[in-house]
């Protein structure tokens, strides 16, 4: 069952992106003010949605269940460390779109305003996580040293989610998860946009499991090669 | 697995009085991470945490202000864009306020009345309700309405 689960997620979530492309491209009409320009919003907000809150979300949550000493295991610094890796790229999609939708929108690729810099940062910021985990050192150093730096990292997702509240910024404020949560956003455009949401989001977690299987084999493939290192090492101090 | 704090010395412990080459690479590391945040943190947060001032914050604030560059936020008065050979001149509302703006350089394409702009430049004097800007940018809402609202019905019945 969970094996077909697993196969199906692939194709699935394939499905969804082809539906959302579809939908976002001959589906849904053309905006008042922005024209054609706005079919980007089915690509960029989906984007940012899966790295901020979905990737570094799941990250911090499982750097939480690694330092908490009940449920420390290694699973959970291999997933934490899967979800940054998927994050960044996210993180640096939603950068390279929202410039593409910038410039002919604003009339600038970039602008140092609070959401942009901020966003920005958090890019940063976890690519000095995946460069941690590149310094060598005993895994559950390293775990824990990670750990500690994607709780660290993750304080400016939150930060980027309210900047455009807290001030003022050239990028506008949220559609769907704005203070009264009355999504501003109507009919075909709505429905496309929550479906780019599910399908980004589907894309994540196959990439998450794939990258999380690799972890292990390459850990497996690890523990193979010292004992086979051991074993030759001993077999060349016997005297023949 | 149960890691109490009586295990913790488990891992044995390297003598650090030299420091060892993962050791050099890790402040290396540490030392880039810090500069391009701290570089992030100047250049973005620390000049501009309020990318603008709106029409009645900078009209006033007009005496501080001057003649120094600012970003300039407003809604464009629909009907007062005039096409230019430089660029464009227009009246920027905000509040109560308004402002008058020449402008050089080409706006971008979704320039048009009544949209949210924000204009890059300074005034002519302290005095002048003149605004020279050589930049406009689009402020668009994050509204999205469809061009033929008649072929599909809102689902509450409102257009924002």
């Amino acid at each position: 069952m969970r094996q077909r689960l697993n196969k199906a997620l692939g194709p699935v979530a394939f499905v969804l992106v082809l539906l959302t492309v579809w939908l976002g491209l001959f589906v849904t009409p053309p905006d008042v003010d922005q024209g054609e320009l706005v079919r980007l919003v089915y690509i960029h907000p989906a984007l940012a949605w899966v790295a901020l809150y979905v990737a570094f979300g799941m990250a911090a949550l499982c750097s939480v269940l690694y330092l908490w000493p009940r449920t420390r295991s290694m699973v959970f610094d291999y997933l934490a460390a899967a979800a940054v890796e998927v994050g960044v790229v996210f993180t640096i999609l939603t950068l390279i779109t929202g410039s593409i939708w910038g410039r002919p929108t604003w009339g600038v690729w970039w602008t140092w305003d609070a959401r942009l810099t901020s966003t920005a940062l958090l890019g940063v910021l976890f690519l000095g996580y995946l460069a941690l985990r590149r310094v060598p050192a005993d895994p559950h150093v390293r775990a824990r040293r990670c750990a500690v730096a994607a709780l660290f990292a993750a304080v400016d997702v939150p930060i980027v989610h309210f900047s455009v509240l807290w001030w003022q910024t050239l990028h506008q404020g949220a559609t769907v998860l704005n203070s009264n949560l009355t999504p501003t956003i109507h009919g075909s455009m709505a429905w496309t946009l929550l479906l780019s949401f599910v399908a980004f989001t589907l894309v994540f977690v196959w990439m998450v499991i794939a990258r999380y299987r690799i972890e292990v084999i390459r850990v497996a493939g690890q523990d193979v090669a010292l004992e086979a290192a051991i074993a030759s090492r001993r077999a060349e101090g016997v005297p023949s | 697995m149960s890691e109490g704090k009586s295990t913790a010395p488990a891992t044995p412990q390297k003598p650090t009085k030299k420091m060892t080459r993962p050791a050099v690479r890790l402040f290396l590391v540490g030392g880039v991470i810090a500069l391009a945040v701290g570089f992030l943190l100047v250049k973005g947060l620390g000049s501009s945490l309020d990318y603008f001032k709106t029409v009645d914050q900078a009209v006033s604030q007009k005496q501080s202000i001057g003649t120094s560059e600012i970003r300039l936020q407003g809604t464009v008065v629909p009907g007062s864009v005039t096409r230019t050979d430089t660029g464009a001149t227009f009246q920027v509302a905000g509040g109560t306020k308004q402002v008058y703006v020449v402008n050089s350089g080409t706006p971008p394409q979704l320039f048009k009345g009544s949209m949210p702009v924000v204009v890059v430049g300074h005034f002519q004097s302290s005095e002048s309700a003149t605004f020279v800007s050589n930049q406009i940018m689009v402020k668009h809402t994050s509204s999205y309405i469809e061009s033929h609202p008649e072929r599909v019905k809102a689902p509450d019945g409102t257009v924002h």
